[in-house]
């Protein structure tokens, strides 16, 4: 506590400069090169410290651009690799759809596999539809986009109505902004984005669903969904609209696991 | 004056020659930055009063900057550098700001 005692009595925190001069008496203190040399000393040590700071500073930034460099590697060959699995994939159908056009037991089993790959949402899709369209309110005039936490953002619970809402209205197939869903795809929020089968979207959410769209339309129109989504809009000013298309397409889903095979019964297993 | 020239002097001869640092000094050229900082504050003050005396600024000088690096070469080899570098700074921080305020008091009365 003697340091802060020195500093609190407001003494000489270095008492060795006052025992010295009582040392020395009334004698002028003698002069040498010392201090000229120590405050050299200290300039060296400021300069060096000063220019070693600076020059770790490019140091630090290659490693950053490296670090750089080796993602974007990383990202061309896993986008190589996709590439590839998309060509072995494609492989894999051609042959086996060749396989298959062989026998008629083929052909049946071709016509299964084509509508079991339809509803698993494996094969892309075209043909008419409906497009849903959900975006956030306008912002207020003068701000640039909604806060976080601002009432006019649409929720991943209004995507999971709206998609639900779609499904029972009786739609073939369903996608957000490009993915397709399948049956088990997760629509769930990480903190202000919305993510749909773990990737991330940006608004405006457009749902398209496949289907005879006079129906759909008709089916959806009518849903406890869009109801809801009605009562939404007007309440937050969130934008929903609702459009009949010819053409629209959907892609095949992404990420497909197999989850269950089993043999059939009393059947020989084709070889 | 003749300090100030010294200090100028130095400055530009550690710009002149940029001696390379070798890896394991450079942790401690911070801290005997901070400890000759603190001599030197120390050294004006005590000529402001009066009472300088070139032998205790040189070994004060000398002393402090060493036992400082000696302070984090010691933590460093237990595992606590980081913690006893602070330690170190705010001692000597708290020097250099008790002695700048009586330099302070002795140059404006303030």
């Amino acid at each position: 506590m003697s340091l802060l005692a020195d500093l609190l009595g407001e003494q000489a925190l270095d008492p060795g400069y006052a025992a010295a001069a009582a040392r020395r008496g009334n004698r002028p203190p003698p002069r040498r090169g010392g201090m000229l040399l120590v405050l050299v000393l200290t300039g060296v040590l400021i300069a060096v410290a000063a220019e070693q700071v600076r020059r770790s500073e490019p140091v630090a930034q290659q490693q950053r651009s490296r670090l750089i460099e080796e993602v974007r590697d990383r990202t061309a060959a896993t986008d190589e690799l996709q590439r590839r699995l998309d060509r072995l994939r494609a492989e894999t159908e051609r042959l086996r759809a060749a396989a298959l056009a062989r026998s008629d037991a083929g052909r049946r089993v071709r016509e299964e596999l084509r509508r079991a790959g339809e509803a698993a949402a494996a094969v892309p899709v075209a043909g008419e539809g409906l497009v849903v369209t959900l975006d956030d309110a306008r912002p207020p005039a003068g701000e640039e986009e909604l806060g976080p936490g601002a009432a006019g953002l649409v929720y991943d619970q209004d995507l999971q109505l709206l998609v639900n809402g779609l499904w029972a209205a009786g739609a073939v197939a369903v996608g957000i902004n490009g993915l397709r869903l399948t049956s088990t795809t997760a629509i769930r929020a990480a903190g202000e984005a919305i993510l749909v089968d773990y990737r991330p979207l940006t608004p405006p959410y457009r749902v398209t669903a496949l289907g005879d769209r006079d129906r759909l339309h008709a089916a959806f129109t009518g849903s406890a969904a869009a109801r809801r989504l009605h009562v939404i809009e007007k309440r937050f000013a969130i934008r929903f609209e609702v459009r009949r298309a010819d053409e629209v397409r959907l892609p095949g889903a992404g990420s497909l696991r197999l989850r269950h095979a089993g043999e059939p019964h009393g059947k020989e297993v084709p070889e | 004056m003749i300090a100030l020239l010294g200090l100028v002097l130095g400055v530009a001869l550690g710009l002149m020659l940029q001696p390379d640092v070798p890896l394991w000094l450079q942790p401690y050229l911070p801290i005997a930055i901070v400890a000759a900082l603190d001599a030197m504050l120390g050294g004006v003050r005590a000529r402001l009063e009066g009472v300088f005396d070139e032998k205790v600024f040189v070994v004060s000088f000398l002393s402090n900057t060493v036992i400082a690096a000696l302070i984090v070469f010691l933590g460093d080899q237990l595992g606590v550098g980081s913690q006893l570098s602070t330690g170190v700074v705010v001692v000597l921080g708290i020097r250099i700001f008790s002695n700048a305020a009586a330099i302070r008091r002795k140059l404006f009365r303030a």
